[in-house]
């Protein structure tokens, strides 16, 4: 299937071994070792906090290791900061590009080290040169934009063409996909692999399965900061690296609907709102959940924050056969509904405050007696939560910024678990979470439902609507589609709701 | 915070920074500490009774304003009207009894009610125009300085004994107390108290963390912005009145610097200016911080231009452990 394998390995261009490295409290990576061959794509592959952002900060020099040593084309080198790693020719792309958002795209390429001709500086090289790394790129970019016009992927190619003009020998690459779309996502792949021919070796991180298959020559996996296992990718099927990475068969991620629906919890009738959302007529029954499908820009999130409260809009609805007019989260909250935003970090959670704040600040008012917060009464409930959901974080005074997005997302529903939630809306419940939590999540979700509550959830991933959900609304251009029971649903189904075939009649 | 696995032997410098960030009053304490330990050592007349009443009473205006400053500041915010929202309640307070007749007791009630008016401006301002706190306060700063001028230029030296109050002594000993001091800690410890133990407390952290989430988890965060101006604003009429009874005088020309004055306790205190994360003792220590080295300074015959150039000196250093203690976080 891949040429590039077939090719033999290229000499060894890095090795870590026995990399350890502590935080206060958290042994992050125990023994973690790495092997990249020029011309090689090395997947790294592990769930969130599995430790595989602290392995490339040390090889990129952003923190210090503890144990372990690096060797260079076999030579031992101390990585100490990142001016160490660019003059051995690592170059790393995280997520969040570091790019000047005002300058062109030239500038970046060349920041910090534009050539010069005397005192000037010598703009006809730097564009000339910047134009051959974007040829070479096969990217169709003017090198006088202005980077923030630039969108997300042509950003990734500029980063990807800076990272070529410093001489790069081994590039790392942080979840590079995680910030695509679907037609963006074949165009990084050439590119990758074009990299990989001209003999660069690239680590590439990313825990779709999926483009590890597609891309990488080898892969290995971490799990809880410690080394699992290297494997050819030849060798392995999906199923193997589920198990070694999250010890446990893919299969069992979505758990068996068995709940009974029962009562009709919340009725939305004409729901409207300006230019977004046309005429929106639902229902959710207590114990059911109910799957919102559509292309993204659909109008789904936009329901579900009228429904939440939190955006102007007209309806007529009613919870629990009672009317509803949320005015505002807050009376959202207290009819029992809530919102698990698709934007954790900046919609759903205090970043710099610990756990237990986290978990009780909608709930604050149960722990309190005489207006004073009570200690005692805060912790159990926190405790009890952190039990419940299976929470991984060293105590309740933790702080939120320093857990995986999949512990970040339990602390959420967390918050909603301490008040009375009988309606919980969840925008793309498991985005940036890995395979372990989501796994977790469902069960959460289908556990939820037993006890009667009913649950909304948007997604994108059809594979999850379809697992998850007892019904399914399709949107598109915001209004309602199409409603597919269960077992009417399947991919091709809802796909031809979303964009809009000819037998799209109303549902 | 229990230890998962055993650490390394010999943790690197980073590692102490870091553990500073898990107890940020730690900081500002060990540096109150071992500035009074220096001064100790450099004046006979440092470590007495006496002179640590007389450091607690410089401090009194400065640490009363740095409550409201510090509150807003965990909002996220930032208010440079402070110290003329304090003049102007201070020439209030004591213009309307001096030039007015008006009964003492409602003097200040005027000057109080003039305070909430600024606060609620500034608040409401802030919440529903959304303009920066920064732009506001920078508004009202001047709108309230003017006001000062208007009402009068002459300093109001006929001050009614009832507002002298906060200027008496009572002893410990033999070391004389100012109520004025008494006051200051008093309020202290209600802020500390609220912003610990309420949920009006963790509702001002939230705001100050993130917005929007604060908002989403049911938070009325207009409410608890304007409030917090609001009651900001009635921390600076009481320094106003801690003032007046300190200097025996209504000043017009007094509070022009309380803003960074009290932003400089705040930041030494190790609250992040970029809001939901700062404690409201580590304010007062801050203002102690202060206090200790202008009056230390003093008694080792250092001027007062030195004095300020040292405070200067000691915020970036506080920022500076401040910063690299949450790098990485």
């Amino acid at each position: 299937m891949r040429a590039a394998t077939a090719e033999g390995p290229g000499k060894v261009l890095l090795e870590m071994k026995g990399i350890g490295k502590t935080f206060p409290g958290v042994k992050a990576l125990q023994g973690v070792s790495l092997t990249v061959r020029e011309g090689q794509v090395h997947a790294l592959l592990g769930e969130n906090g599995a430790g595989k952002s602290t392995l490339i900060k040390i090889l990129s020099g952003a923190y210090a290791k503890d144990e372990g040593e690096i060797l260079w084309e076999g030579k031992p080198v101390a990585i100490r900061g990142p001016e160490d790693a660019q003059a051995l020719g690592i170059s790393t792309i995280y997520q969040e590009f570091n790019l000047g958002r005002q300058l062109t795209v030239a500038e970046n390429i060349f920041l910090g080290q534009l050539p010069r001709k005397g005192f000037r500086v010598d703009w006809k090289t730097a564009r000339a040169r910047s134009r051959e790394l974007l040829d070479r790129l096969g990217a169709r970019i003017s090198v006088d934009a202005k980077v923030e016009r630039l969108s997300v992927a042509e950003q990734q190619l500029v980063e990807i063409a800076k990272a070529l003009n410093r001489k790069t020998r081994l590039l790392v690459m942080d979840e590079p996909s995680a910030v695509l779309g679907e037609g963006d996502l074949e165009r990084l792949f050439e590119v990758v692999r074009s990299l990989q021919q001209q003999g660069i070796g690239i680590v590439y991180i990313s825990h779709r399965l999926v483009e590890i298959f597609a891309l990488a020559d080898e892969v290995t996996v971490l799990k809880d900061g410690r080394y699992v296992a290297t494997k050819r990718v030849a060798d392995v099927q999906m199923d193997d690296l589920v198990r070694l990475m999250i010890g446990r068969d893919l299969k069992d991620v979505y758990p068996r609907r068995a709940t009974p629906a029962g009562p009709v919890l919340l009725e939305v009738k004409n729901l409207r709102r300006p230019k977004l959302v046309h005429d929106v007529s639902f229902h959710v029954r207590a114990g059911e959940i109910v799957g919102f499908s559509g292309i993204t820009g659909s109008g789904r999130t936009e329901v579900v924050r009228a429904v939440f409260g939190a955006d102007p809009h007209t309806a007529e609805m009613t919870m629990e056969g009672r009317p509803y007019r949320p005015r505002s989260p807050k009376d959202a909250i207290r009819s029992g509904v809530a919102l698990v935003t698709e934007d954790r970090k900046g919609q759903g959670l205090f970043l710099k405050l610990n756990v237990a704040v986290n978990t009780t600040i909608s709930a604050i008012r149960s722990v309190t007696r005489g207006g004073v917060i009570r200690r005692a009464k805060e912790s159990a409930l926190v405790e009890k939560m952190i039990r419940d959901l299976r929470i991984k974080t060293p105590s309740a005074r933790f702080l939120v910024v320093n857990m995986s997005g999949g512990n970040q997302q339990k602390v959420i529903l967390a918050r909603w678990l301490s008040v009375h939630t009988k309606l919980l809306i969840m925008d793309e419940p498991t985005r940036g979470i890995d395979v372990g939590s989501k796994a977790e999540i469902y069960q959460i979700m289908d556990e939820l439902t037993k006890r009667g509550v009913g649950i909304i959830m948007i997604s994108s991933e059809l594979p999850e609507v379809l697992g998850m959900s007892d019904r399914i609304y399709v949107m598109r251009e915001g209004t309602i589609v199409g409603e597919l029971a269960r077992g009417a649903a399947s991919e091709e189904a809802i796909m031809k709701y979303a964009v809009g075939g000819e037998l799209a009649a109303a549902g | 915070m229990s230890t998962v696995a055993t650490t390394s032997p010999a943790p690197p410098r980073t590692d102490f920074l870091r553990s500073l960030g898990s107890f940020p009053i730690l900081g500002p304490v060990a540096a109150l500490i071992l500035a009074c330990i220096f001064f100790a050592t450099q004046s006979d007349r440092f470590l007495s009774g006496a002179n640590f009443s007389l450091i607690l009473q410089q401090v009194v205006v400065v640490g009363t304003l740095a409550i409201g400053q510090t509150l807003v500041i965990l909002t996220g915010g930032i208010d440079l009207s402070n110290g003329m929202i304090m003049a102007l309640s201070s020439v209030l307070m004591t213009g309307l009894y001096a030039n007015s007749g008006m009964d003492p007791y409602l003097a200040v009630l005027v000057g109080m009610a003039v305070c909430v008016a600024f606060g609620v401006v500034n608040g409401w301002l802030h919440t529903f125009i959304g303009l920066p706190p920064f732009i506001v306060t920078l508004g009202t700063y001047s709108i309230a300085y003017s006001l000062v001028r208007i009402y009068t230029t002459a300093t109001i030296t006929d001050v009614p004994p009832a507002l002298n109050f906060f200027g008496d002594t009572f002893r410990i000993g033999s070391t004389a107390i100012t109520y004025g001091t008494v006051a200051m800690i008093v309020l202290y410890v209600i802020a500390w108290f609220v912003l610990r133990s309420t949920p009006a407390g963790r509702a001002v952290y939230a705001v100050g963390d993130n917005p929007e989430a604060a908002r989403l988890a049911g938070i009325h965060t207009g409410r608890v912005l304007i409030a917090v101006y609001t009651i900001a604003a009635i921390s600076y009429g009481i320094a106003g009145l801690l003032l007046v009874g300190r200097m025996g005088v209504g000043d017009p020309n007094t509070g022009q610097n309380g803003n960074l004055e009290s932003i400089t306790a705040v930041v030494l205190g190790g609250t992040s200016l970029l809001g939901g994360r700062g404690y409201i003792m580590g304010t007062l220590v801050g203002a102690l911080i202060v206090g200790v080295f202008r009056n230390g300074l003093q008694l080792m015959g250092i001027g007062s231009n030195y004095q300020v150039l040292i405070t200067g000196v000691l915020v970036i250093l506080a920022a500076s452990v401040d910063y690299l203690s949450h790098r990485g976080k």
